[in-house]
């Protein structure tokens, strides 16, 4: 019983480091393309390692299942959702930070 | 200067604030409003008067059904003053799915939403009929039936969401959850009772728990398919393709 609660604290804490660095680095990049890089951390690491943390702490039951859908459908959903702003703001030609250029406010 | 003020003002509130706070009941204490009247009656009750292992479901369809009855009306009335003003949806000549969008959407997404689309609407149907056990309910799930026809509406266009729900099925569902509480009303006075009451005194005691069951669920999925209806209406009325036609 011990074990399996380190166990899940450790993958919360982990996944609560990776939503800290994904809203940091939303907050600090200075492109689009460059956010959407560490936002998308956000849900798939983060929010993964939170459920499966969650997952060891409640053991072999129905919920356990419940999370891995949770799981499933958080990494579908969320790496389209990537998927979908990059390309139309690749498409639509949003410039692309280079080195030296002024930070788009 | 600006900056001065503007500090100066919040924290003059925030300390109002904090004051505020600060003389309210703490959290879990016994003087609390919520632990002296009508909630501890609720919460050792509800199980027992309505049915509903669901508290929430039991105080909304049952205790305050009036109150219910009054915001399915009032959803109805927004669904009535919006085709009032602007009318029902326009849809186009092109009797095909065409992307119109300034960016065509990518194939990525077409299939992910082709694969997200009927599990989201399983899972509204799933939140409507367990929502008198488990947290749910038929507002929530037809505001998740109206998400998975705004997803799929944004992707495959008017056309193809109007293929499928066409205006003449939708038509007389948009009614659906004020029929549905009407008639559940009518039936609680048919069977002896006030308009509303689930508990029917004419029958024989034995049948009365299936039949409060089965009013309740009735109720749950009028309100549904009722609200979904009315949002997936609302939608389309705001969308309107070149060269519409009204009424197909």
């Amino acid at each position: 019983m011990m074990a399996r609660d380190i166990i899940a604290g450790i993958l919360c804490a982990v996944g609560t480091f990776f939503f800290i660095l994904g809203t940091t680095g939303l907050l600090r990049l200075p492109d689009v393309f460059s956010r959407l890089h560490p936002s998308t951390k956000c849900d798939t690491l983060g929010g993964c390692s939170v459920l499966i943390g969650l997952m060891v702490h409640s053991g072999f039951s129905f919920d356990t299942l419940k999370l891995l859908l949770i799981v499933a459908f958080l990494l579908v959903s969320s790496a389209t959702c990537g998927h979908a702003i990059g390309r139309s703001a690749f498409v639509k030609g949003i410039p692309i930070w280079k080195k030296g250029l002024e930070r788009e406010e | 200067m600006k900056k001065f003020f503007s500090l100066l003002f919040i924290a003059a509130l925030a300390i109002l604030l904090l004051y505020v706070v600060s003389n309210m009941p703490g959290m879990g204490e016994e003087d609390v409003p919520t632990r002296q009247n009508v909630i501890p009656r609720y919460l050792e009750n509800a199980e027992e008067e309505t049915g509903t292992e669901n508290v929430i479901t039991g105080v909304i369809l049952n205790y305050r059904g009036y109150d219910t009855m009054g915001e399915v009306t009032v959803i109805f009335t927004g669904l009535a003053a919006v085709i009032a003003i602007i009318g029902r949806e326009r849809r186009g000549k092109n009797y095909a799915y065409t992307d119109l969008s300034e960016i065509a959407s990518s194939v990525i997404v077409r299939i992910a939403i082709i694969f997200l689309a009927p599990l989201i609407l399983l899972f509204s149907f799933y939140t409507i009929l367990h929502g008198d056990v488990s947290p749910g309910g038929g507002f929530q799930g037809g505001a998740i039936i109206g998400a998975s026809l705004i997803i799929f509406t944004t992707i495959f266009g008017l056309w193809e969401s109007t293929s499928r729900i066409p205006q003449k099925l939708r038509f007389p569902l948009e009614g659906a959850a004020l029929l549905s509480f009407f008639s559940v009303g009518a039936i609680g006075i048919i069977g002896g009772g006030n308009f509303l009451t689930y508990t029917l005194p004419r029958l024989t005691t034995s049948l009365q728990p299936a039949v409060r069951t089965w009013l309740t669920l009735l109720v749950e999925i009028g309100i549904g398919v009722g609200g979904a209806m009315v949002f997936i209406s609302i939608l389309f009325a705001l969308l309107r393709e070149e060269g519409g036609v009204v009424g197909y």
